[in-house]
């Protein structure tokens, strides 16, 4: 039995004080808990900003990378030891802006991760500029006619690329997006969590208040998530309703699944052969 | 009798030089001969002037040669551009129609006898059947070569080809020839290799499980020879979206457990250096194979330099150890990469192998057998090799400065690693103390890293003068000294295959005793003269430098020292 207090951390937090990432935390605490994974077999890989802090306020194996990089590290660890059960800590900026073409790239790779991207629609770490998924008009500091661009829609853009695994949670119901992320770890695949997550200190929009207001859970209207039309609709649903929870998914096989030789073990577990390399030699 | 001769065939980009080119060099490699071949082509798929010199001889050869002696012109652009580079006595052979009428130019009806023999595609076959026929090269080799060559074709192929062959070596039979040999069958010298392949073999003899990489010439040669070993390997290798990601996933692969590497060329190895940085920091082990073009931004693609060895060596913000090696040969090449990963492992550092396009693409004759290892042995430790896997720290505090290495999710010792500045136990801090020791532990490898550093190669060491170089041009500044001390001056050469941490000491005893000694390098600042100056007491007299994208001569080299002779 793996229970919630396993995961602590003694890890001083340095998120501001209700901050939509403590929900998060709980979040994937409880989830990991519930699917009796103890610390020393997850494996969380981050980005850099306030979302890719998070792996070191559970205990968990972790690599703290770089800004907008978790993705492809994440998919070589995956590739070398696919038995690995990945999580990925990611922010809007991480995720969709510094890091957007690994994520087009991974979503094809179909690559069997679960990303969580705490998605405050600002850059938080940096003091609050505009981030891909910032309103357009939204007004910064820097942007301080507005945001000129229009908004990122990073569950429509996954969709589009053929994820098989698309969901959004909400910060503020921490039980509800445990139940997505237990989804994700069990979902065979890219699986996809943007998560609403309110940032106390920059965005004073989109807070807790705006979001309970708006947010209902799908799954409480009988959704069933295996329409991909109704799911393309639904990711373009944003104000006065905003759905929360797996809004497609769809099992094909992952990508380290396509390579032939990680069928007998993994690749780390491989056995080196003198004999073959010298046969490479000579077969010149 | 001595030989030394060069063939060059040159042509639009499409018209088969490289397999007129492979049946000379295999014909040649089981007459016992020496050779070695270079690869000239422009960035484009058809069209366009691309040539493929191969020099012959019954020494050793090392380098390209200046001067041809049997011009194969497959179109007339190529005669234009090289028939002032043949020797007294050398001579063009070209396609029978539109030749120009000169002493020194033999036409063959190549078209025409191919389409009464193999058909119009094996043109290019009469050409080389008729070169080989010049050269006196006996056919039996050549039928042996073509057999082997097209075998995969089925025999149909083999028969057309043949056919053609032997075309093109009836009639060339005939003309006398001063450059001519006697050829005898004799055992191969030893394998035909190029840099890309060597690496590709040395780091399949180092049990590389992962490679990654974005395509960019010269470098996407080796990935190819990687790929194409894959099936038999436990090695997987993924063609990343750009190089950011591909030298990310290698480190998320190595963390994993899994020794990894990536290849690529300047403008790709730019990309990397943010990730190049991360393994520095996280002290992750991974190989990065730098295959220099000229730059910057684009340069040109398929040429090549020796201008990169600053950059990489200082490549990314702050500081952190790292190896950086510069092989001479393709055999040197597989050594190097082998050891680059096992160093690479011990130390828990970046290693950077420097190539170019010309040590990548051309073909030389290694004499000593490559040899795999027995076994590989790795760096990691498990629970079993922890007294409290539970308290295991990733950066524990050690005098050598390399913490012992466990892989995650591999027992009860959990691993944690940061980009961001760590205490010993891998999460994050800003403690100004903290900060100072890591720097330290991670500084205080060098100590021993350098134990590990061979110091440069030294020829006719005792010299009054000596000629130094890094990497691929190390076999022309060899003959370059050969071709000095001809000329009765007393003159050696120093070759650095290890480059960083530098060997200062050592570079410092390879000079000891000369009177001056000159840089040979391709790059247009002097960098190894550069670095020499700044970790040593030493400074250099003079420099050959060539930046045009070719590779050297030797008698570029020897020209180029005798200015400072005079
Ligand atoms: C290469 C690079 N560029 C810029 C930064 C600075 N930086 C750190 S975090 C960040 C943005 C963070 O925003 P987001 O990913 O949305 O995460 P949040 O902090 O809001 O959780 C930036 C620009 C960096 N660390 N590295
Ligand atoms: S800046 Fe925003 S996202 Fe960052 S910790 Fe504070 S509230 Fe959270």
């Amino acid at each position: 039995m793996v229970s919630i207090k396993d995961y602590d951390s003694d890890i001083e937090n340095t998120w501001c004080p209700g901050c939509g990432n403590f929900g998060i935390l709980a979040a994937m605490k409880d989830a990991l808990a519930a699917q009796g994974i103890p610390p020393e077999k997850i494996l969380i890989i981050s980005g850099i900003g306030q979302a890719a802090k998070t792996p070191h306020y559970l205990k968990c194996n972790l690599f703290h990378a770089l800004h907008g990089r978790a993705l492809p590290l994440a998919t070589g660890a995956k590739i070398a030891n696919h038995e690995l059960t990945i999580l990925v800590n990611s922010g809007d900026g991480d995720c969709y802006g510094e890091g957007g073409n690994h994520f087009m790239h991974a979503v094809r790779r179909n690559i069997d991760l679960t990303v969580l991207v705490h998605d405050n629609k600002v850059y938080g770490l940096t003091k609050g500029q505009a981030s891909p998924t910032s309103d357009e008009g939204m007004i910064t500091k820097i942007q301080s006619d507005g945001v000129l661009s229009e908004t990122f829609n990073p569950l429509s853009v996954a969709l589009a690329l053929g994820a098989g695994f698309v969901a959004r949670g909400f910060s503020g119901k921490a039980e509800h997006l445990s139940k997505i992320i237990q989804e994700g770890i069990k979902h065979k695949g890219f699986s996809l969590v943007d998560i609403l997550q309110p940032c106390v200190s920059f965005n004073n929009i989109n807070t807790f208040d705006w979001y309970r207001k708006r947010v209902y859970a799908l799954s409480e209207e009988g959704y069933i998530p295996n329409d991909f039309n109704k799911a393309m609709d639904l990711s373009k649903m944003w104000g006065d309703k905003i759905p929360i929870g797996i809004l497609y998914q769809k099992e094909k096989p992952s990508y380290t699944d396509k390579i032939k030789k990680l069928k007998e073990s993994t690749l780390i577990s491989g056995e080196y052969s003198q004999k073959k390399v010298q046969n490479a030699i000579h077969s010149l | 009798m001595s030989v030394d001769i060069s063939v060059k065939i040159g042509g639009e980009a499409g018209q088969g030089i490289q397999t007129v080119g492979d049946i000379l060099a295999r014909v040649c490699l089981k007459c016992g001969l020496y050779l070695m071949a270079i690869n000239d082509f422009e960035s484009r798929i058809r069209g366009g002037h691309s040539f493929f010199q191969i020099r012959i001889s019954d020494k050793p050869v090392n380098a390209p040669n200046h001067g041809i002696n049997l011009l194969l012109a497959l179109d007339k652009k190529s005669f234009d551009l090289h028939e002032k580079e043949l020797v007294k006595g050398g001579i063009s052979l070209m396609e029978g129609v539109d030749t120009p009428a000169k002493k020194n130019v033999i036409a063959i009806p190549f078209l025409e006898l191919a389409k009464e023999s193999g058909g119009k595609i094996t043109s290019n076959i009469v050409a080389a059947g008729a070169c080989l026929a010049l050269l006196g090269a006996p056919f039996g080799v050549i039928r042996e070569v073509i057999t082997e060559g097209f075998a995969s074709k089925g025999k149909d192929i083999v028969e057309k080809n043949l056919n053609a062959a032997n075309a093109g070596y009836e009639a060339a039979g005939k003309i006398s020839y001063k450059f001519a040999f006697k050829w005898k069958v004799s055992r191969p010298r030893g394998i035909l290799i190029d840099g890309s392949r060597a690496i590709a073999l040395g780091a399949l003899a180092a049990d590389c499980r992962f490679a990654s990489f974005y395509p960019m010439s010269p470098a996407t040669g080796i990935m190819a020879h990687l790929a194409s070993a894959a099936n038999e390997f436990p090695l997987v290798v993924e063609q990343a979206e750009d190089e950011i990601s591909a030298v990310n996933m290698i480190i998320g692969a190595s963390f994993a457990g899994a020794r990894a590497m990536t290849a690529t060329s300047g403008g790709g190895f730019c990309l990397m250096t943010e990730g190049l940085g991360l393994s520095g920091i996280t002290e992750t082990p991974i190989v990065i194979v730098n295959a220099q073009r000229p730059g910057p931004a684009t340069g040109m693609a398929t040429r090549t330099a020796q201008a990169d060895l600053l950059f990489i060596i200082n490549a990314s913000q702050d500081e952190f150890p790292r190896f950086v090696f510069a092989p001479g040969s393709p055999a040197e090449a597989f050594e190097t990469t082998s050891r680059a990963f096992h160093l690479s492992d011990k130390y828990q550092v970046p290693a950077i192998i420097l190539v170019d396009q010309y040590l990548n693409d051309s073909l030389f004759i290694a004499e000593k057998a490559l040899k795999a290892p027995g076994k590989v042995k790795r760096f990691i430790v498990s629970d079993n090799d922890l007294k409290k896997p539970a308290e295991y720290k990733r950066y524990a505090l050690t005098n050598s400065g390399i913490s012992p290495r466990a892989i995650p999710c591999n027992g009860r010792a959990i691993v944690m690693v940061s980009g961001n500045e760590h205490k010993e136990d891998g999460h994050s801090s800003e403690s100004a103390q903290t900060r100072i020791e890591m720097v330290n532990k991670r500084n205080a490898k060098v100590v021993k890293m350098l134990f590990e550093i061979n110091p440069p190669e030294t020829y006719f060491p005792g010299s009054k003068i000596l000629l130094a170089g890094w990497g691929s041009a190390k076999g022309a500044i060899r003959e370059a000294v050969d071709m000095l001390r001809k000329d009765g001056i007393d003159a050696g050469c120093v070759n650095f295959n290890d480059l960083w941490p530098f060997p200062a000491a050592a570079t410092e005893k390879a000079f000891l005793t000369c009177e001056k000694f000159y840089m040979v390098e391709q790059n247009s600042t002097v960098q190894l003269g550069r670095l020499i100056k700044e970790q040593t007491a030493l400074s250099y007299s003079g420099a050959v430098l060539k930046y045009d994208g070719r590779p050297f001569y030797p008698v570029e080299i020897a020209d180029g020292i005798k200015k400072y002779m005079r």
